[in-house]
């Protein structure tokens, strides 16, 4: 999923470099595309530092551990056998993290999962104490009924509070 | 601020003292105990704000204990877990514990675990709430029909099976354009159908035909909607039942490669085997109709025959062939 809280410098750059010849029409114009390399054994990944960054058990475990250490951020049923409609679950997906994200900006305490049973949207996050709690439940009704009316179907969201993150180790 | 209590403490008690010394006179004794009025500021630390204006702060309450505190041990859990919910550690009084341990640790407690909330739990669905779901459904539900008790009642009364499927998924839409998709089964052997209709009825399905079984199914998918599928489904039997039963013209041009059984009568080894005995001079006398017709109403040529039929229908196996020998033994008297 694309918008992760810490998200470590994996920054794209698409550039365009059109080469093209406006004048004769036998030259065609060719393009170029260019990225910054991302490597996958860099991805979703926090470097081993001095030992005095705190990480929670998401950021600490790497990606190869989903399904053995780690469960799935995101339930549907699209990606089984004979099912569609994954493409569209997916951008809902990553739209409704990057909403949450900036939302309850600075709020969060671990990444956002989201369930899907039938018809119901089920956003579940964790979230700080930074708030007071009238602010939290107008930002729970505001996200509610914004994100019902955009995706057309019940969106609930359950959130719980701690006073701060909770630590898994330090890197 | 320090002095602005002690202000207040001295007038109270330059107050105090003359009540006292009233109350004192009546042989009663009260005591008046100033509070210190601290409402305006209490927030720990924070500077005064006197000057600022009406912005009050107020006090950062305490979250107070979790509901795990204060359930009974015979509480209805299916009042905390009324419908399906994500985990919440505040309502669950276990102390379960997920995730992979740090090393020489134990698995990360549930206060805010959020493994915990990823996996699907099951806590609305206990054996009392299953109970609750089911008292609840049960004035809805009617009574199986007596007269169908067994399967083979079933087949009778209702010989005609169709199939479709419901698909379920998560997501705003509920079209699945799988389910318009309609299997329709019946057993041959319940249709009214004579010998000829039935082996005409077999070559119209084709591949549709289990002989095993006997089930013709038909499987219609080609229409967008399931009624429609139902119905081309319901017509496609009419037609066939139809069909099968008329005889066409070119129906006498059936020739033996058309034949869907093997008959021995005016087949190949029935002439070999009558040629071969009639040389042999089984019969003693001459070439003749009535010679042939004797010759096949024997025992012994009516196994042959039967033993062959059956290699032909039913293939080789280990009874058939040996059938095959013990008749071929007996015909030539071996």
């Amino acid at each position: 999923m694309a918008a992760s809280l810490s998200s470590i410098g994996s920054v794209r750059v698409l550039s365009t470099l059109a080469r093209s010849s406006s004048l004769c029409s036998f030259s065609g114009s060719r393009g170029l595309h260019v990225t910054v390399s991302c490597c996958k054994n860099r991805a979703a990944r926090i470097r081993v530092g001095k030992g005095d960054k705190p990480v929670t058990y998401e950021q600490a475990h790497h990606p190869h551990h989903i399904g053995h250490r780690k469960g799935w951020l995101s339930q549907h049923t699209s990606n089984l056998k004979g099912e569609d409609g994954a493409a569209e679950r997916t951008v809902e997906d990553v739209f409704i993290r990057r909403f949450m994200f900036g939302t309850f900006h600075g709020c969060l305490a671990n990444e956002i999962v989201i369930k899907r049973r039938g018809n119901l949207l089920n956003v579940c996050a964790v979230m700080l104490q930074k708030l007071p709690p009238q602010k939290f439940y107008f930002l729970i009704g505001y996200t509610e009924s914004l994100l019902s009316h955009f995706y057309k179907c019940p969106v609930k969201l359950e959130i719980q509070t701690l006073q701060d993150k909770i630590v898994y180790k330090y890197l | 601020m320090a002095s602005r209590t002690s202000k207040t403490f001295l007038s109270l008690g330059r107050i105090n003292i003359p009540l006292l010394g009233f109350n004192k006179s009546s042989g009663k004794v009260t005591y008046a105990t100033a509070l210190s009025i601290n409402s305006s500021s209490g927030n720990k630390g924070l500077p005064d704000r006197g000057g600022r204006g009406s912005f009050v702060r107020r006090p950062r309450r305490e979250a107070g204990e979790p509901r795990t505190g204060k359930m009974p041990v015979d509480q209805d859990w299916t009042a905390v877990y009324p419908a399906a919910a994500p985990f919440r550690p505040g309502s669950v009084p276990l102390p379960v514990r997920m995730g992979y341990p740090v090393k020489g640790g134990i698995p990360p407690e549930k206060k805010g675990n959020l493994e915990l909330i990823k996996i699907p739990n099951f806590l609305h669905l206990t054996p009392a709430a299953i109970k609750k779901h089911c008292e609840a459904l049960k004035p809805f539900c009617t009574e199986w029909p007596s007269a169908l008790e067994t399967d083979t009642k079933c087949d009778e009364h209702f010989p005609i099976k169709v199939e479709s499927k419901e698909y379920v998924s998560a997501g705003p839409s509920l079209r699945n354009p799988s389910a318009r998709i309609v299997h329709l089964r019946v057993k041959l052997s319940s249709l009214n159908l004579d010998d000829h209709a039935r082996k005409k009825m077999i070559k119209l399905v084709g591949e549709r035909y289990c002989k095993n079984t006997d089930v013709l199914t038909i499987k219609t998918d080609s229409c967008p909607l399931r009624q429609q599928n139902y119905d081309y489904a319901m017509y496609l039997l009419t037609v066939l039942y139809h069909e099968s039963w008329k005889t066409e013209a070119w129906e006498a041009e059936k020739t033996v490669a058309d034949m869907e059984d093997y008959s021995w009568e005016d087949s190949p080894s029935q002439k070999n085997i009558l040629d071969v005995l009639l040389r042999m001079k089984v019969a003693g006398e001459g070439d003749g109709e009535e010679v042939r017709q004797q010759l096949l109403g024997r025992k012994d040529i009516q196994d042959y025959k039967d033993s062959v039929t059956r290699l032909k229908n039913e293939g080789e196996s280990e009874s058939s062939m040996l059938q095959y020998k013990e008749a071929v033994k007996k015909v030539f008297n071996m």
